[in-house]
């Protein structure tokens, strides 16, 4: 039964992607978000009748699904994130034929693939097995790459995809890995088998799943594909960012922490490689001017914050920040597609849309609020969580991740300001023309922040203890000098926003690289371009050495004919002409002997009487 | 007698096709096309009777042929041949129904398919040693005069090198054959009585020959790196049929073989190469993939990848004969995965190979920067196309992963350092489809291509029948996989 959480909006994706070309934009719309609500109803009967499900292949590859605690909050989240992104992208991104009825055909494949990788994801955080968790691992993959070349008719849009789809599946080879060292170790896939391993095993199989987390988080040393996927359209990003794909990683290590931290280099390896990707995020965050990698620096950031939680011990941490950051991110990159309408370009630069949208001003400030990580917001009690977890390890490690939330605010405000602050000149607005939001765009944008308001609700200590128990984790404790550092943290790093949106000045070529990763893109693409490079030099070798040994072989053939039909055919003709002409001159002497002259004939006895004497004679001798 | 039905059928099936000349084209491609189903059916038969509880050889069939040498015509198949010879069929009949310019001559093309059905589905039913041996080359001749005389390029010269190349590994093989034969006291030619006895165990140098020959002339059909030059040539003159038959079902004697012959026959012998071959496949692996990331032709780079999957297979297999080690478990997946993979890589690559033929057909052109954001122009053909590359990159959900998942999976149990390099492969085979899909499909749609014609009935209907089979095996493949494990169970010994 549990499979029909998955099964469902993944059918449902292929009867709408058939059905789709006879509605119109709202029976599309609709039809989707009853997909997706029939599938919250049903993870909401999963949750409460604990429905299992498992199909077996064979005798040693069994598919099994199983909602654990973070997998229940994750499919709520993501079911829960998703549906105000389709209804948004069923009328941001859905255009309409000729007719002005019917919806276009890349609408309805946009629809179909956004419900299909709700349905994925749904799969992956069910998942009970590795082998399970890679089909809807990589399918997960194949989704994203399949939303962000949305529109293919530009040139660079299937690059970016394809990079996208690379990065993370470098990833996913880790997880092969972990998969094949479960299997070796104990026979099975499921989790349950990876805690029976030990040693060497058991570090191999560490290593893979933190590769593959590592990569689809987009933690250092991979973010940099996030930017590229930032090809894709809005409602893609919304999703990408807060309830799916990124979210697989921290999900499957809050979810298999346990298992994991019995590797002692676990726990400093993800605090290291998370406080990092938190900081240098951070930085990148401030240095951007495009509003959409504005926010996708700033989710590499925030899940290193949650990969923190997980390497201090705390995996519930981690999904309390998850649920908070997912509709708040989803909810700005949802508003950053609004100003883009707006004024057709996504450079913070050119928005300054307060005066002119001023609803979603309003949603998008207090969305910017608790990306900043103000009290008395959701997202600001979980990250003060994260830092309590990460002082557990050492009082610097929290002031550090303080520090990190101090970069958020800076570009939290940033965002905000430049997006929606108040134009000093209102005249510069480049579409004018451009219609208001729909409703149901804007009204997605507000739910969102509606959402994130209703999250500040943790701060009361009631819920806390709620979420703690039904949620069976453990929650560190807070200190209060840690609090008010963060507090002035945050405060300063708005206080140095509003500083550094005052001044217009172009970036520089360091600032252009600090915004792009420092480079890392680069790095990669060089990686890429090394890669095919060497394809063309191997498809050449192979062309002109391999190949020249059969030619060669060929040719030796040809030749040794030719010698054989010259050279060869003379001697084989040689020979018995040779032969001839010598039994010919021996008949001849033989015929001389015939003289018919008798002292001729006795010459030759006593001749031939002398020669057998001398053979018997030799003989007696020897 | 099922078995016999099979691959007799299209054989008279050829042979009525040379014998009525007045036939048109439509009648003859509708004879051909029954024909095949017909000999398909008769395997589906054999599947749904063959038991997974039963012996290794199934619907054994014997005749006394040659009895003073010990030859006779025995046909029989295990969970491993019925799969793979299943799936040759259905290519067969997906290449027959699938629309080509025949360039007049109907009668002929379609003779010679059946003639070619024929001789393969013996390759893999057959359990004499001999009859294998002269199925083995009789598929030469029927592909040697498909690609000489319905190629395009310089199909003439292409056939040639195929034939003389692969024909070279047949002698190879033919002396191993012997080898084998004049092993086993009262000498014999039976595939069951070889398996049962292992007569080469411990005979040092002379098992290490026949061993050498075999994997040798195995190689070069598979094919392996260095071996497999003339397979890009021979792919790329071929006419798109043909090519689907030659990748999804002619390479797969390579590997049947070395299943078949020395890893049942030779089982201590191949043990001690086991490390040596799986060496060779992941060079052919890594080294596949990379040139066909590095070609610019449409039908060279689906060829090259054929090498970089077959790898993958012989991979599978070379984990599954090392004896020495004790996981049994393990090799038995990695011998299930180098089988699926078989299938699989028949399916999907004749699947790609077709699809190739309908781009021929349309524009006579291979290269990629001919091509560009097709996509909208015609979306089933996009649609299948890329279906196909992401089976092809070993996409769950799609038959290519079943496969490669297990030969890793089986793979890291024995040699882990193998699996570790090996699944590089998928990284870049997942790279060189996504820029032949990019090249292809997406970008803008250049102007040269305005008449560009989507895939008609026939195509679609094709392509959507061998896509339904990759979704199958993808989603649930266990009647695949009780079917495969069944006999390798039984051949290592696991039951």
């Amino acid at each position: 039964m549990l499979w029909t959480l998955a099964l469902f909006p993944l059918l449902g994706a292929i009867l709408l992607y058939l059905a789709g070309r006879r509605l119109g934009r709202f029976g599309l719309t609709l039809a989707a978000a009853l997909v997706l609500l029939m599938t919250l109803v049903l993870t909401g009967l999963a949750i409460t009748s604990g429905w299992q499900g498992s199909v077996a292949w064979s005798e040693t590859l069994t598919l099994t699904l199983k909602l654990s605690a973070a997998g229940s909050v994750f499919a709520l989240t993501i079911l829960l994130v998703a549906l105000p992104i389709v209804v948004y992208a069923g009328y941001h991104e859905v255009g309409l034929r000729d007719d002005y009825r019917t919806v276009t055909a890349q609408g309805i494949r946009l629809i179909a693939l956004l419900v299909a990788f709700v349905g994925a994801m749904q799969l992956l955080v069910l998942a009970n097995d590795f082998l399970t968790l890679l089909i809807a691992w990589e399918l997960v993959g194949a989704c994203s790459w399949s939303l962000i070349s949305h529109k293919w008719g530009q040139k660079e849009v299937p690059q970016a995809a394809a990079q996208a789809f690379l990065v993370t599946r470098f990833g996913d080879l880790g997880l092969y890995i972990a998969a094949a060292a479960v299997f070796a170790g104990s026979g099975g896939f499921g989790y349950a088998d990876l805690a029976a391993l030990d040693g060497g095993l058991l570090s191999v199989a560490v290593a893979g799943i933190l590769l593959a987390a590592a990569a689809k988080s987009a933690q250092l040393p991979f973010s940099s594909w996030l930017f590229a996927a930032m090809a894709g359209p809005v409602p893609v990003s919304a999703l990408l960012h807060s309830a799916t794909m990124v979210a697989a990683g921290i999900y499957l290590l809050a979810r298999l922490q346990p298992t994991l931290s019995a590797v002692d280099w676990f726990a400093p390896l993800v605090i290291a490689i998370g406080l990092a990707t938190a900081l240098v995020g951070g930085v990148v965050g401030i240095f951007q001017n495009h509003a959409k990698k504005l926010l996708a620096a700033s989710t590499s950031a925030q899940y290193g914050l949650m990969w923190v939680a997980v390497g201090a011990g705390f995996p519930g941490v981690a999904l309390l920040h998850f649920v908070a950051h997912a509709f708040l991110k989803a909810g700005l990159f949802l508003s950053a597609g609004l100003a883009e309408r707006q004024t057709g370009s996504y450079q913070l630069q050119d928005m300054r849309q307060g005066r002119r949208l001023p609803g979603i001003a309003l949603a998008t400030f207090l969305m910017s609020l608790a990306l900043a990580g103000m009290i008395p917001l959701g997202a600001a009690w979980s990250k003060e969580q994260i830092a309590a977890a990460a002082g557990q390890q050492g009082a610097w490690l929290a002031l550090l991740v303080a520090l990190a939330g101090g970069l958020s605010a800076l570009y939290a405000s940033r965002f905000q300001l430049l997006a929606y602050g108040r134009r000093s000149h209102p005249a510069r607005s480049i579409l004018s023309y451009a219609p208001p939001p729909f409703r149901a765009e804007s009204g997605a944008v507000l739910l969102m922040a509606g959402m994130t308001m209703l999250l500040s609700l943790v701060w009361w200590p009631d819920v806390q203890v709620w979420l703690s128990e039904t949620l069976s984790i453990s929650l560190p404790e807070n200190s209060a000098w840690e609090l008010i550092v963060s507090l002035v943290l945050v405060l300063l790093g708005i206080a140095v926003g509003f500083v550094m949106t005052r001044r217009q000045h172009r970036a520089s070529v360091w600032q252009e690289r600090v915004a792009n990763w420092f480079g890392l893109l680069t790095v990669i693409q060089t990686i890429a371009r090394g890669a095919v490079v060497l394809g063309h030099l191997l498809a050449r070798f192979d062309d002109r050495v391999v190949d020249a040994g059969l030619r060669g072989t060929a040719r030796l053939a040809q030749w040794l004919a030719r010698r054989g039909a010259r050279q060869g055919e003379v001697f084989a003709e040689g020979v018995p002409g040779v032969m001839t002409r010598l039994s010919e001159w021996g008949g001849y002497w033989a015929r001389q002997a015939q003289s018919g002259q008798t002292h001729h004939y006795y010459a030759g006895i006593s001749l031939g009487l002398v020669v057998i004497f001398a053979i018997l004679l030799i003989g007696a001798l020897l | 007698m099922i078995l016999t039905v099979a691959w007799v059928v299209p054989l008279l099936g050829a042979i009525a096709l040379a014998a009525f000349s007045r036939w048109s084209e439509t009648r003859a491609r509708q004879w051909a096309a029954a024909v095949a189903v017909l000999s398909l059916l008769a395997l589906v038969v054999a599947w749904v009777g063959f038991d997974p509880a039963g012996p290794l050889f199934q619907h054994v069939d014997e005749l006394r042929w040659v009895p003073s040498i010990g030859v006779a015509y025995r046909v029989g198949v295990d969970g491993i041949a019925l799969a793979v010879a299943t799936m040759s069929a259905l290519v067969f009949v997906a290449a027959i129904v699938y629309p080509v310019d025949t360039l007049g001559q109907p009668r002929q093309y379609y003779a010679w398919m059946l003639f070619l059905q024929a001789m393969s589905l013996g390759v893999f039913l057959a359990l004499d040693m001999l009859l294998f041996y002269v199925f083995f080359d009789l598929t030469l001749v029927g592909m040697f005069f498909l690609i000489g005389r319905w190629g395009h390029g310089t199909p003439q010269v292409s056939a040639l090198k195929f034939f003389l190349y692969t024909f070279a590994g047949s002698l190879l093989l033919l002396l191993a054959i012997i080898g084998l034969y004049l092993s086993i006291k009262p000498h014999s030619f039976d595939m069951r009585v070889l398996i049962e006895r292992q007569p080469l165990a411990g005979t040092g140098l002379y098992a290490g020959l026949v061993f050498l020959a075999l994997m040798l002339g195995f190689a070069i059909k598979t094919p392996l790196v260095p071996l497999h030059t003339w397979l890009p040539q021979a792919h790329v003159d071929a006419p798109g049929p043909a090519s689907a038959i030659l990748a999804g079902v002619l390479l797969k004697m390579g590997t049947y073989g070395m299943i078949r012959l020395p890893f049942a026959m030779m089982q201590e012998t191949f043990a001690e190469y086991s490390l040596v071959v799986g060496i060779a496949a992941l060079i052919a692996i890594l080294y596949g993939a990379l040139v066909a990331l590095g070609q610019s032709n449409l039908k060279r780079r689906i060829a090259y990848t054929s090498i970089n999957h077959m790898g993958y297979t012989v991979l599978g297999i070379a984990v599954a004969a090392a004896l020495f080690s004790d996981n049994l478990a393990a090799r038995q997946m990695a011998l299930t995965g180098a089988t699926v993979e078989m299938v699989a890589h028949g399916l999907i690559t004749g699947a790609l190979f077709l699809i190739c033929g309908s781009f021929w057909q349309r524009t006579g052109e291979y290269e990629l920067d001919h091509y560009g954001g097709l996509a909208h122009q015609a979306p089933l053909l996009t649609g299948f196309t890329v279906l196909a590359a992401f089976a092809s990159l070993g996409m769950p959900g799609l038959a290519g992963f079943v496969a490669e998942f297990q030969v890793f999976a089986g793979t890291f149990a024995v040699y882990p350092w193998l699996a570790v390099l090996g699944v590089l492969g998928i990284l870049i085979t997942a790279a060189l489809f996504l820029d032949m899909l990019r090249r292809l499909f997406f970008g803008r749609l250049p102007s040269h291509l305005g008449q560009f014609a989507e895939l008609k009935r026939a195509e679609w209907g094709v392509l959507g029948v061998l896509s339904l089979g990759i979704l199958v095996i993808g989603v649930y493949p266990r009647f695949l996989l009780t079917l495969i494990e069944a006999s390798n169970a039984l051949l290592l010994g696991g039951r």
